[in-house]
């Protein structure tokens, strides 16, 4: 029933905010439907070819972490780029959506560059952007909610031709003021949601395992589940964001 | 006379509050430092042996419960706070209940369980004789941002101890042993030396740790937990410091009490202690490493730990019509994991209710749930007779069950935390245990539960 790679990137490093419950949500997915998933971890220094990887999978971290892997991430930016003007699907939360910018700047000031796979840049903000999210998402027809939650220094600005992942229901989104969320290029998703996001979003996850599929010419479509935990998880959370109990102000 | 408004507003508001049926500490602490922003030192200096504060990611609350009751077999009064009253104004809080009307304090020591956060600010305030740091691991993201700010925070509580105080901190820990503070105060350090089998536990999401000197990775020649062990750095002469006093032998009885040797600079001291879990003997050494530094008799120190009764939601017991009811507080993915690594090694039949509420004091963000590894226990999924939810984040800890490998038709969803004890008790045969592993604020709600049942009694009447 079909097999794909899922390549984690840097998982010693970037693994914030439960970075492996997005991991698991697109594991598990794909086992319930009788789909192998082939796991492979890239660390810094390893020897890695991005032409047998058809999901990518980044995580957060934090700007320590951040400064330590990207060095390394610079020297795979020619191949990443190329596979993804071939629709390699890459899915980045949080600060490895930073590094798929230009640039960013850290809460110290320190400018680091990026991938440049995406048409945005990100600078330090006074206060962090921290709470409850839900965002209407425009990538499928009709739209969708997304929930999360976010907390990023970081506001992040985007190029005048790249789409937004969603418009802001509840939260701050990239940078608090222009009420778009996360980043969609080609297959590549970046968001600042976490929470995780993908167990409680299940058809995000759907979408990119479909996309990874396709980009392997396999195209079984995907049988559906039953997705009713996931969707009173994902009512509740979409109530909670709503409520008072999110965040007014960027707390300092 | 700002001071004595001070004391006479809080005292007048904990009435209040209790009268309300509530343990709250918050607002009186709050109020009375609106008024009188001394008031912590103020009154911190009018105790006759000074302040004792401890702080750390895990295991604060049991060590300070600790070192208080091994303080008060010495003979001394002691004045202590509640895990939750540890922010500023839960301090100021704590010493204003045991001060006179006219501000007289009522104690020898003051023990107080302090916030990471908090703990610069209550080093300043408590000008403290002694600070016992446990642990670093990640906590609540939200509110600390990164984990680099928790090292920075402990780091500046350091430096700005009294000189002549003590300082006794986890050897074991290198995010602890690492840092370096210039103040001439006395520095113990304490550590487990015990032949353990290896943890089966996927700590994710915790840091790499790096020698402090030289940034390589560092090696281990034993992992207790995470990254709590003996380590050395592979290229430079940095390493785990000899510890002063070491745990070099644990046996456990079936009635789950250990029998421990530790080894203290000029003898050997063999204790019994009664209290569940690999990170308990850590909280044991914190707390004899501190009543060493504070020269207690070894005597008081036995007599203390013989007795220790699980302190406010750390491996409490229940018991009710046979069945034996545990409540074991989880916040962060290291302790979580230790508790379920405890749970596991209970014998028998097993039923489990985790409350999550995502309250400023749980911590807003509850993503920290997906780094628990709670993958251990469906590994085992027939040795439970129930897994129930429940609290404000029921749901997401409905999916993390479901993701961890349970059948969705076994996880139960219930909204009222109530209900959920009264549904898994009836899960629960008797003979078998019920284990609810509650945030913060669940507990709070869980133990009103139990207290509305006959079981135990609120904690404000406690001790
Ligand atoms: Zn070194």
């Amino acid at each position: 029933m079909g097999e794909i790679n899922i390549y984690h990137l840097y998982p010693a490093h970037l693994n914030l905010y439960g970075d492996r419950g997005n991991m698991l949500a697109l594991c598990r997915r794909a086992e319930w439907r009788g789909i192998e998933v082939n796991i492979v971890p890239v660390n810094p220094g390893d020897r890695i070819a991005f032409s047998s990887c058809d999901l990518l999978f980044m995580g957060g971290g934090q700007d320590s972490d951040q400064k330590l892997v990207a060095d390394d991430l610079k020297r795979r930016s020619g191949e990443m780029r190329k596979a993804v003007e071939h629709n390699m699907v890459i899915f980045a939360v949080c600060g490895s959506y930073q590094l798929l910018g230009r640039y960013y700047t850290t809460a110290r000031g320190e400018k680091i560059g990026g991938l440049e796979i995406m048409d945005l840049y990100t600078d330090a903000g006074k206060g962090r952007l921290i709470g409850n999210a839900a965002i209407n998402c425009a990538i499928w027809d009709p739209p969708r909610t997304l929930v999360g939650f976010e907390n990023h220094g970081g506001r992040t600005y985007l190029g005048p031709n790249l789409d937004p992942l969603g418009t802001v229901l509840h939260g701050y989104g990239n940078n608090g003021v222009d009420k778009t969320e996360g980043a969609v290029y080609k297959n590549v998703i970046g968001t600042y949601l976490h929470g995780s996001l993908l167990p409680k979003n299940p058809w995000l996850a759907d979408h990119l395992l479909r996309k990874a599929l396709a980009y392997r010419h396999q195209d079984h479509g995907l049988r559906e589940l039953d997705d009713f935990t996931e969707e009173q998880a994902h009512q509740a959370a979409l109530q909670l964001a709503a409520s008072k109990r999110v965040n007014k102000k960027p707390s300092l | 006379m700002r001071l004595l408004i001070a004391i006479w507003s809080g005292k007048a508001l904990i009435a209040l509050t209790r009268m309300l049926g509530r343990g709250g500490t918050t607002l009186p602490g709050r109020v009375a430092l609106a008024i009188a922003p001394g008031l912590s030192f103020l009154l911190a200096r009018r105790l006759k042996q000074g302040t004792v504060a401890v702080t750390g990611t895990n295991g604060k609350t049991t060590t300070a419960y600790l070192v208080n009751g091994i303080l008060e077999k010495a003979g001394y009064k002691c004045i202590h706070n509640q895990s939750g009253s540890n922010m500023s104004w839960g301090v100021a809080s704590t010493l204003i209940e045991n001060c006179s009307w006219r501000g007289r304090m009522d104690g020898d020591f003051a023990v107080m369980e302090v916030d990471e956060g908090a703990f610069p600010g209550a080093v300043a305030e408590l000008r403290p004789r002694g600070v016992v740091l446990t642990n670093i691991f990640r906590d609540q993201l939200d509110r600390f941002g990164e984990i680099d700010s928790i090292q920075a925070l402990i780091k500046k509580g350091l430096d700005q101890i009294p000189a002549g105080s003590f300082q006794v901190l986890n050897a074991d820990d290198p995010s602890l042993a690492s840092i370096k503070n210039d103040n001439n105060s006395a520095r113990w350090t304490y550590g487990l030396e015990l032949e353990l089998p290896p943890d089966e536990f996927d700590n994710t999401g915790q840091d790499l740790k790096t020698c402090p000197a030289c940034s390589k990775k560092l090696e281990y020649t034993r992992i207790y937990f995470a990254h709590i062990g003996h380590y050395r750095c592979p290229s430079c002469p940095y390493r785990r410091p000899d510890p002063d006093v070491r745990l070099t032998e644990r046996r456990v009885s079936a009635e789950g009490i250990s029998r421990v040797k530790l080894n203290l600079p000029d003898q050997a001291l063999e204790l019994n202690v009664p209290l569940l879990g690999i990170y308990n003997l850590y909280n044991v050494l914190a707390a004899v490493t501190c009543a060493r530094a504070l020269a207690i008799p070894t005597a008081a120190i036995s007599a203390a730990l013989g007795k220790a009764a699980p302190s406010f939601g750390r491996m409490e017991r229940f018991d009710k019509d046979n069945k034996e009811i545990i409540m074991a507080l989880i916040k962060n993915p290291v302790g979580a994991n230790e508790v379920l690594r405890t749970i596991l090694n209970q014998p028998g039949k097993i039923t489990i209710v985790v409350a999550i509420n995502d309250n400023i004091a749980d911590g807003t963000d509850v993503s920290w749930l997906w780094d628990v590894d709670f993958e251990q226990l469906s590994a085992v999924a027939s040795r439970f007779s129930a897994v129930v939810v429940t609290g404000l984040r029921a749901w997401d800890m409905a999916v993390r069950f479901k993701y961890a490998g349970f059948e969705p038709e076994r996880i139960m969803v219930e909204d009222n935390p109530g209900r959920a004890i009264e549904v898994a008790l009836d899960q629960t045969a008797p003979g078998s245990k019920l284990f609810i592993l509650p945030t913060y604020t669940a507990m709070l709600g869980m133990r009103r539960h139990l207290n509305k049942m006959g079981l135990g009694i609120p904690y404000w009447e406690e001790s």
